[in-house]
């Protein structure tokens, strides 16, 4: 226990050094505002443009533009930053053999895992609350906001989504080697849950799923009780690739 | 005028963030010198002249080991 306190505090440190706490934050925090702002912009900037003569019938930018805008920017771009800022959390300390001396010092393998795996989703879910509190406070600033319904439980979905993500470069980390191999596995294994995403008889054990409905639990279309095999299958998975990957760090030749 | 001041609750974090990353980025690149690829002049221009993207490329793939 007192070495996992001790590696958590470790990968805070290391956080706030290499600089990913200030990018994630910053990142996340201008997603927030990005959104409502664009969603706000977006009929202006169309009734600007010249259409000769053609006529565009735009509603009015609703709170839902807002967060259909946040729930794009993060799931796409936001997916990718948090890929870029994680990817080498483990595959660097490999490639550049800094965990060979703590681990002959006696610091469980399992703890290794799990503390990485704890700062990187306590990072992400400051991320996350960070965004969507600024893009709840400029939502509400600029739009009524009172149709919005088990937002919630909606953002609640993505953060699982990316705790499954983050999990998943663990796992890709552990089962490759060099710099970008976690990396690039973890993006091809996204890609093939994309691919399985567009049967509809595999959606609901796909979490892609908790990704890509979010809008909908917004408008109500989907309540969340329709979620709960996908919050159950990805909550799974994701606690069968930390041991998976603690099992085969267990018998990793560093 | 008008429109500006609308918009300027959402300008002024924006310019502070884009602020902010740009001189930690300057502030990292001149002190380490050390670049995955590239040189400083390179991590310079990009840093300072593509806004958010510049020091987050620089600080996730650009920087060298320390």
């Amino acid at each position: 226990m007192k070495g996992y306190l001790a590696f958590t505090k470790k990968e805070f440190v290391e956080q706030i050094r290499t600089y990913r706490l200030l990018i994630c934050l910053s990142v996340f925090f201008l997603f927030g505002l990005m959104s409502p702002l664009l969603a706000k912009l977006l009929p202006e900037i169309l009734s600007g443009m010249d259409l000769q003569g053609m006529v565009l019938a735009i509603p009015e930018a609703t709170a839902m533009d807002a967060y259909a805008q946040f729930f794009k920017n993060i799931t796409q771009m936001g997916i990718i930053v948090i890929l870029l800022v994680f990817g080498g959390v483990i595959s660097n300390e490999l490639t550049k053999g800094t965990l060979i001396n703590i681990l002959a010092k006696g610091l469980g393998r399992h703890t290794v895992i799990l503390a990485k795996y704890t700062a990187m989703l306590v990072l992400w879910t400051l991320a996350l609350a960070f965004a969507s509190l600024v893009n709840h406070g400029y939502t509400m600033y600029m739009f009524d906001t009172s149709d919005i319904s088990n937002l919630l439980f909606s953002l609640f979905c993505l953060w699982l989504f990316g705790a499954f993500l983050l999990s998943l470069i663990i796992l890709s980390s552990v089962l490759t080697g060099g710099n970008f191999g976690g990396l690039i596995l973890t993006v091809v294994v996204l890609g093939g849950l994309l691919i399985l995403d567009l049967f509809p008889k595999l959606e609901k054990v796909n979490p892609i799923y908790l990704s890509s409905h979010n809008l909908e639990f917004l408008t109500g279309a989907l309540m969340p009780a329709d979620a709960l095999l996908p919050v159950l299958v990805t909550i799974a998975l994701l606690i069968g690739n930390i041991l998976v990957s603690i099992s085969l760090f267990n018998h990793k030749k560093l | 005028m008008n429109e500006i001041m609308e918009y300027l609750p959402f300008i002024i974090p924006i310019i502070i963030v884009e602020l902010v990353l740009m001189v930690a980025a300057l502030v990292h690149l001149l002190k380490y010198k050390k670049f995955r690829f590239g040189n400083q002049i390179l991590w310079i221009v990009i840093v300072v002249f593509l806004q958010i993207i510049g020091p987050i490329l620089y600080f996730t793939i650009g920087r060298g080991d320390e």
